[in-house]
């Protein structure tokens, strides 16, 4: 709360040293660049966003979602991350996809190439087995990884993803090996895990909610129980220290000027208090929990760190 | 199973939907009788233009399109002997000889109501077949999967006509375009040059627009068109409804046709023009009085006609079921199912049943339509489209091809990248390398790949894998009748006429 004044604080100061120019931050329409074409998840997102956003910026501010789809939202970051720092282009931001490719390619930005704003949404992995495969609990599931080491089929939506960081953590603490079966994308791998044809899945919360009956969810890898879905259990409490998510939020090119970043870090912050946001975010599936400013920053840090290790120990390609 | 069938009806007659079917058949007519304009370019172009419509407007323009362009293409197959579409050189056969006699009216009623009866035929089929086979898809794991394509990627076999070397190349060529781009597995890039435009691959639409719709449109600029006054204004033309009792007879040839259509479309491989082919084949040989055939036959027409249609809707069973495109065209729709977040398998039926269902009630009534439309204007109207003034159109196609081309993901790299498709597709055009096995070596290639690797990862590398139920061991069986059994079909044949 302290530090919500204090920013509000700095920007109002910021406000009056800077003048009547920059004092109408937004002059202009503000663009919204996302990698992924119109539809997708980080598309749903931005578009579900964008008018609560208008919203906050307040002075009639209009904010304009561009599609740049491609090479798994690549194209659409460096985007913005080479955009004019000027607080009229923005983009959005996938964790911990986007620090994953600085690492297993030559991407053309890094994760001092970005102002974070804020991250939006955070979609728990959960664990789901197929009813074949007779696995139904987490304790089974444990005792057969370890039974017969790489046995387990584990279907997931590609390497070097949320999933695959969710199973290396997996593996790390209960002492197990898993074989990776990956996936062009949760659907097939999800399909894969209906028809048994995978023993196991790594999939996001929002991908198996409508799913429960057909497939066994496990475990929610939250800290607690995510409010998207209640019911189920995470792993904390059947004493497994395994937390990860796939994280979709919203950046701007480095070298923001820093009313403008504290404007938007506040319109940004005030989404996790609007009720009319978060029903209509889970109305499209998307858990929300919003990260702003230089914790979003810490949170991209460490999960860079998180890959970096893993590549370091076991590259993915 | 099929109450989500009836459900989804009333959609499909909200206005914007019918008249997306309607002007759907209508474009596909004026496209089908263009000669070299196929429903494959036809659609290909036109999905960039459908990302902002609603899904079952962009379908049902795509249902319409389909349908009135293999019917299209039979109006300039009868009148100057020149097939509209691939799919319409077996209508020539007979079409042609009989407006020679002055009956080209006739033989165009025979046309049109031979493809929709070939059309409504299709339709239902998708309708009946395609709920209870997604329920079972969930048994198509990516060992069964791979033995699809391997499937298909044999039946290729059936396409490459005089040629087979030259069909092979082609294949090939496509094999290579589904190996471009990030690896399926590890995500290492392959032949992209460091254009990060390259790491999905090559996305399909470029490749059809460039392939199939830039040959086509060079040869429009460069040679004109000889038109035939002759049989376009003597067409002897009767009202339908006086023509319809002379065609009761042909029941078992359109009965047979669709049967054969809709079975050739199911296949990922064939499609209209060997559906025709065997048709017209099948309806010679059974034929009282086969002397007459090739001299202006009405039921070679009708043959020809009811089974190029047949196979529209029966491609995608396969399509939406596995998400296996059989035919190009069927690969087009699939991708604009995909623009609009339809994801083909055995989710769209649960997720989406309005909208996948109210697009087969669209495939019926644009094959209805067909005979409303094509036959009260097809005699009248369409035979002057061939007067059009052909660099025109070829200009206009131009321009939508890259307006549309550009539109995907609104890059310029796409445009070039299908520029220069275009001009490989022009090549092998002139050196008389088959288009279609390219395009299904693209997809099913690409397919073949990811599901191997897929299946031998769960297999913990053990081959095994892929032969260890009756799904795919079923499969394997097909793959090795369609390799061994022309060949072995061939060889009797000469024996018999050595002995």
């Amino acid at each position: 709360m302290l530090n919500i004044f204090k920013k509000t604080a700095i920007a109002g100061a910021m406000i009056l040293s800077a003048g009547a120019a920059l004092a109408e931050y937004p002059e202009k329409p503000i663009e919204v660049i996302v990698g992924y074409s119109a539809g997708g998840g980080t598309d749903v997102m931005a578009r579900t966003a964008a008018p609560f956003i208008e919203k906050y910026l307040g002075d009639g501010a209009s904010l304009v979602v561009k599609n740049m789809p491609g090479a798994s939202g690549q194209i659409g970051v460096t985007e913005a991350a080479n955009a004019e720092p000027d607080g009229y282009t923005l983009g959005t931001f996938n964790l911990p996809g986007m620090m994953a490719r600085t690492i297993d390619r030559e991407a053309g930005y890094d994760r001092d190439s970005f102002t974070y704003l804020a991250n939006v949404v955070n979609d728990p992995n959960v664990i789901v087995t197929s009813k074949a495969s007779g696995l139904d609990t987490l304790d089974k599931l444990l005792e057969e990884a370890k039974a017969n080491p790489l046995a387990i089929t584990v279907g997931m939506s590609s390497l070097g993803g949320d999933d695959h960081f969710a199973l290396i953590k997996l593996e790390e603490a209960t002492g197990t090996e898993f074989t990776i079966v990956p996936f062009k994308g949760s659907a097939p791998a999800r399909t894969a895990l209906l028809g048994g044809h995978v023993a196991m899945g790594i999939l996001n919360i929002s991908e198996v909610a409508e799913f429960q009956d057909q497939l066994n969810v496990l475990g929610v890898a939250t800290k607690e129980r995510s409010p998207f879905a209640p019911d189920l259990p995470t792993f904390k409490e059947q004493g497994l220290d395994l937390v990860n998510g796939s994280m979709r939020g919203f950046i701007a090119p480095a070298g923001l000027p820093e009313d403008v970043q504290a404007k938007l870090i506040d319109a940004f912050s005030q989404l996790s208090g609007d009720q009319e946001f978060l029903d209509a975010m889970a109305a499209t599936a998307n858990p929300v929990e919003v990260v702003t400013g230089e914790e979003f920053k810490q949170l991209t840090s460490d999960l860079y760190d998180l890959a970096n290790g893993v590549w370091q120990t076991s590259p993915w390609n | 199973m099929y109450s989500d069938l009836l459900h989804a009806l009333p959609d499909v007659f909200a206005w914007t939907n019918f008249a997306a079917v309607v002007i759907g058949v209508i474009a596909g007519i004026v496209v089908g009788a263009m000669p070299g304009l196929s429903a494959t370019m036809a659609i290909s172009v036109l999905v960039p233009f459908t990302f902002g419509l609603e899904p079952l407007v962009a379908l049902g323009l795509m249902a319409g399109i389909y349908n009135g362009a293999m019917y299209g293409g039979a109006i300039p197959a009868v009148l100057l002997r020149i097939p509209g579409t691939p799919a319409a050189v077996a209508t020539t056969f007979d079409g042609y000889p009989m407006a020679q006699k002055g009956e080209g009216g006739f033989a165009l009623q025979v046309a049109v109501v031979s493809s929709s009866i070939g059309g409504i035929a299709s339709a239902f089929a998708l309708m009946l077949l395609a709920p209870p086979l997604s329920k079972v898809t969930l048994l198509f794991g990516p060992s069964e999967v791979f033995w699809v394509a391997v499937f298909g990627l044999a039946s290729i076999i059936f396409l490459l006509g005089g040629n087979p070397v030259k069909g092979l190349i082609s294949a090939c060529f496509g094999v290579f375009v589904s190996v471009i781009g990030s690896d399926p597995i590890y995500g290492n890039d392959r032949f992209t040059f460091g254009q990060l435009e390259m790491l999905d691959g090559i996305n399909i639409v470029i490749l059809l627009v460039g392939l199939y719709a830039l040959p086509p449109v060079i040869d429009l600029l460069e040679t004109p068109l000889k038109t035939d006054g002759v049989n376009s204004s003597k067409l002897g033309t009767q009202s339908l409804w006086k023509a319809l009792p002379r065609m009761k007879s042909y029941w078992k040839t359109w009965l047979r046709g669709s049967l054969l259509g809709i079975w050739i479309g199911i296949l990922p491989g064939a499609g209209g023009s060997m559906a025709a082919f065997m048709s017209y084949n099948e309806a010679r040989r059974t034929s009282k009085h086969p002397e007459t055939w090739g001299e202006g036959e009405p039921e070679g027409v009708a043959a020809a006609e009811v089974a190029n249609n047949a196979d529209t809707a029966s491609a995608l069973i396969p399509a939406l079921t596995l998400g296996i495109p059989g035919t190009a065209v069927a690969a087009v729709m699939l991708g604009g199912l995909l623009v609009h977040g339809l994801q083909p398998g055995p989710m769209l039926f649960r997720d989406n049943p309005d909208v996948v269902f109210g697009f087969m009630w669209q495939f019926l009534f644009g094959a209805i339509l067909l005979v409303l439309l094509g036959g009260s204007l097809a005699t009248n109207s369409f035979a002057r489209l061939l007067n059009l003034p052909r660099p025109l159109l070829g200009s206009v196609i131009i321009v939508l091809m890259l307006i549309g081309v550009y539109s995907i993901h609104g890059r310029m790299f796409d445009v070039y990248l299908m520029l220069g498709f275009g001009a490989i597709g022009w090549v092998m055009d002139r050196l008389k390398f088959p288009l279609p096995p390219v395009v299904l070596g693209l997809i099913l290639g690409g397919f073949a790949e990811e599901n191997l690797r897929l299946a031998l990862r769960i297999g913990r590398g053990d081959p095994m894998v892929l032969f260890q139920n009756w799904t795919s061991l079923i499969l394997v069986a097909l793959t090795v009748a369609v390799v061994v059994g022309p060949t072995l079909k061939k060889r009797f044949i000469d024996s018999r006429k050595k002995a």
